[in-house]
């Protein structure tokens, strides 16, 4: 199957997760490279404070007159600590990344489909989007197509923030249970919800951006 | 030890800095005619010989097929892309030239970073004509938004020239590094920088630390082709229009008579920044004279679209470092272009602030490449640079998409691992498609590269290979596979989709004047030879810490033997028995240099946790 035409894909079965870096299997993972637990909530200045310590010590800066084995060290370790830093000062990147190692969200199984009591809504969003772009191709009257689009963009905004505020709660529910030391039953549960709020929120996110593209 | 010097490789024109150990300030160091700017334009005479600079500036009118300015504009692009600039650029481009493009100067061809490199091989005359000593380490400038093509065909004129590329340092980062000398700010910096053919905006976060002041890169926006050319390239067209209209007089853009009117108007551009009005007086081939009267609100009104296409890159930096205008401490202007009053009355109404520029504008961006070159040289420092990827890498998958892997703004370095397999049983190779730009289909981003991974035989989904993609401190990607059920490294012939392959790079070298004078295999075996000296210092460094000590007496042994065996090879010429011996110290040292490198991450970490109680 070489499909190796032109424009063609590639024959290609690619598995994206987010960020998984070598590390993760040969040494410890994101959370271990800064000394903290795997916990969700993470104080950002000390995290701060740790990458740039880190980054004095790796960069390869440092190493320009170092011999070829230590600058390639350099060079993959400064990279593990700039992407690990990258992902946890990201409080969702976090969370996907915590699911991912924990074996809970697997690299490329991210469900796209709209969770059902949004159903209608999503449904006449679409069709008001495909209004606009033929009133836009056929040069008809925007204006109330428009405000309609705006008012279904702070619709759906809002409920952005209703899962950001339920993802904090779930987060806050996984740091107790690591604390409390519970048992995998619970832990998985949490974990559960938290990946159905993810692939929610991811949803959500995508609505609002194709709409604001619409709207510019 | 042989000076290290930092190298702005400016379209317009190109500049060598140094850091004066007397002061420790960075100074530009002047040519042979008294100025520090070397106008980066090249021209071939009759004999073959290169003329570089001010000389080659005025053959631009004398013997304009035999001279190319802005080159610049050219690094790391194929044909396809630059029909545009053609309409207004008088590049000579060999017809037969697809991804890498090949200009004719008089009857030879060269290739952009070939006509670069004459440029860097100038400003290195210049250094070493002005130290008396030889110059072979340099720190090189690029636009913030240069691509992997550009930043590599940058790094291969530096190559090409004979000079050690230590560091390609974004332009917008240099200049803040100059300014934070100057200036001793903190804080958010946002960095304007409008040169001749690019312009960048970087928006950085400096921070002092126990150790020493970090500049990090928060984020950087901008666009390669968009500068002063431009705004010449408006003055040009106007002035032609109106020529046509009034003496019925039609010239081609390329000829020599344009030529002439772009130099003047490039003057009287550069007077309306200083006065309210300026005349051109323009004289046309039949004698007749051509007369405007330019008011700066008119030249304004001109370059107005110019000057707002520089915004919405300002403001998308300000969103991908989470940032309103009021936050941003300082803005600093870059780049002769923003010597216009207009840029600088734009800029201080978005930022409500005036904008730094007390440094010449022109100089800013080498002085930082010469701090950089100091730290880098030094290799300890009391300052770091964090600079960040400008665009996202990513690889087309299904239907032409794009999955971003590494997003813009990205520290670097950086990384992605990808698992790959196969889709049909026996499958032979994967084809990876590797691309940078924001944009969400594969047709309207930059390919990088296209690769094939080569498969064992095997069912379908069996294989699993592991490639790894990674950003360096350049910008530039490196790629690496292995196959994780047996712990292989693959290797591959990952071929650019644009730029000089490195074996036509060898080619080049060998064929280059520095190499015809000198024999090429005692030239590899200074080379060598340089190369094995830092090893062995590096080596005895490492030898001595507790790691070291606690080495298994075996392991010890190996070390020593490699490292005497490489101090018995390099008394020699032989530098292919060196290059192996420095090959086997890499391998027996391998593993205590991973010892120390852990160790000096734990006490880091150790060294926080103590702070923390």
């Amino acid at each position: 199957m070489q499909n190796r035409g032109e424009g063609g894909a590639p024959p290609i079965t690619p598995k994206f997760s987010m960020s998984a870096p070598s590390i993760v299997r040969e040494k410890g993972d994101h959370f271990s490279l800064f000394g903290l637990p795997r916990k969700l909530w993470i104080e950002m200045s000390s995290l701060e404070q740790k990458f740039l310590e880190l980054s004095w010590k790796l960069h390869p800066d440092k190493f320009v007159n170092a011999s070829p084995t230590e600058q390639e060290l350099s060079l993959k370790s400064s990279s593990e600590l700039n992407d690990a830093y990258r992902v946890l000062r990201d409080p969702v990147a976090r969370v996907e990344y915590l699911l991912e190692l924990e074996g809970m969200r697997k690299e490329g199984e991210h469900k796209q489909q709209a969770p059902s009591e949004l159903l209608e809504e999503v449904f006449e969003l679409n069709e008001s989007l495909d209004e606009l772009r033929e009133a836009k191709a056929s040069g008809g009257d925007l204006g109330s197509l428009k405000s309609r689009l705006e008012s279904a963009e702070k619709n759906f905004q809002e409920k952005l923030g209703e899962v950001d505020a339920q993802l904090q709660l779930a987060a806050k529910q996984w740091d107790a249970a690591i604390d409390a030391d519970a048992g995998d039953a619970n832990r998985k549960a949490i974990m559960v919800r938290l990946n159905e709020l993810l692939n929610r929120r991811s949803y959500i996110r995508n609505l609002v951006t194709n709409v604001q593209k619409e709207l510019l | 030890m042989a000076r290290t010097v930092g190298i702005d490789l400016g379209t317009t024109n190109s500049l060598v800095g140094y850091i004066d150990p007397q002061t420790g300030a960075p100074k530009c160091i002047p040519g042979p005619n008294g100025s520090a700017l070397c106008p980066s334009v090249v021209s071939i005479d009759e004999d073959g010989g290169v003329i570089v600079g001010e000389p080659a500036r005025r053959r631009l009118l004398t013997q304009p097929e035999r001279t190319i300015y802005s080159v610049k504009r050219l690094m790391g692009r194929g044909v396809a892309d630059i029909q545009d600039e053609l309409k207004l650029f008088p590049f000579r481009i060999d017809p037969s030239s697809k991804n890498v493009i090949r200009v004719r100067l008089g009857d030879k061809f060269f290739t952009p970073p070939e006509i670069s490199a004459f440029i860097l091989r100038e400003l290195k005359n210049w250094a070493e004509a002005y130290f008396g000593e030889s110059v072979d380490r340099a720190v090189i400038t690029v636009p913030a938004y240069f691509n992997d093509a550009q930043r590599q065909a940058t790094k291969d004129a530096g190559k090409l020239a004979g000079l050690e590329v230590l560091r390609l340092v974004n332009e917008p980062t240099a200049a803040a590094l100059a300014y934070g000398l100057h200036e001793k700010q903190r804080g958010h910096v946002a960095v304007y920088d409008l040169g001749g053919g690019t312009f960048d905006i970087s928006v950085l976060k400096l921070i002092s630390t126990s150790e020493g002041d970090i500049y990090q890169v928060l984020s950087t926006n901008g666009d390669t082709h968009l500068g002063g050319d431009d705004i010449d390239n408006l003055l040009q067209a106007f002035v032609h229009d109106k020529v046509l209209q009034q003496h019925r007089v039609d010239f081609s853009p390329h000829s020599e008579l344009a030529q002439e009117l772009r130099k003047e108007l490039i003057a009287l551009k550069h007077q309306l920044s200083e006065k309210e009005s300026a005349t051109l007086r323009f004289r046309l081939p039949s004698g007749a004279v051509f007369v405007h009267e330019f008011k700066r609100a008119n030249f304004e009104g001109l370059i107005r679209p110019i000057v707002d296409r520089t915004m919405g890159p300002v403001r998308q930096a300000l969103v991908d470092a989470k940032l309103k205008p009021s936050e941003v401490e300082e803005v600093v202007l870059v780049g002769g272009a923003t010597r216009t009053p207009l840029i600088r009355r734009t800029v201080q109404e978005y930022f409500d602030r005036k904008p730094h520029t007390e440094l010449n504008p022109d100089e800013v961006v080498a002085l930082g490449a010469a701090v950089q070159a100091n730290i880098l040289d030094r290799g300890v420092s009391n300052m770091l640079l964090l600079d960040v990827t400008p665009l996202s890498l990513g690889i087309e998958t299904y239907g032409g998409a794009v999955a971003k892997v590494i997003p813009r703004n990205s520290t670097i370095p950086a990384s992605a691992q990808e698992m790959y397999t196969t889709g049909v049983d026996n499958q032979t190779g994967i084809d990876i498609h590797v691309l940078q730009g924001e944009r969400e289909l594969a047709k309207d981003c930059r390919s990088l590269a296209r690769f094939t991974l080569k498969v064992p035989p095997a069912p379908a989904g069996l294989p699993r290979i592991e490639v790894k993609f990674l950003i360096d401190a350049n910008g530039i990607l490196q790629v690496g596979a292995k196959d994780t059920r047996t712990g292989e490294q693959r290797t591959m012939e990952v071929q650019p989709s644009y730029g000089i392959s490195d074996s036509e790079i060898e080619r080049m070298l060998e064929e280059s004047i520095e190499y015809a004078e000198q024999d090429f295999a005692e030239r590899q075996a200074i080379e060598a030879r340089t190369e094995a000296e830092t090893i062995l210092a590096a080596t005895q460094k490492a030898l001595v810490t507790e790691q070291a000590a606690s080495l298994p007496r075996a392991e010890r042994e190996s070390i020593d033997a490699a490292v005497a065996a490489l101090k018995e090879s390099i008394s020699g010429s032989d530098y292919k028995l060196i290059r192996k011996r420095i090959d086997d110290v890499n391998q027996a040292t391998m593993h205590l240099a991973e010892l120390v490198m852990n160790s000096a991450v734990s006490t880091a970490l150790q060294g926080r946790k103590l702070a923390e109680v």
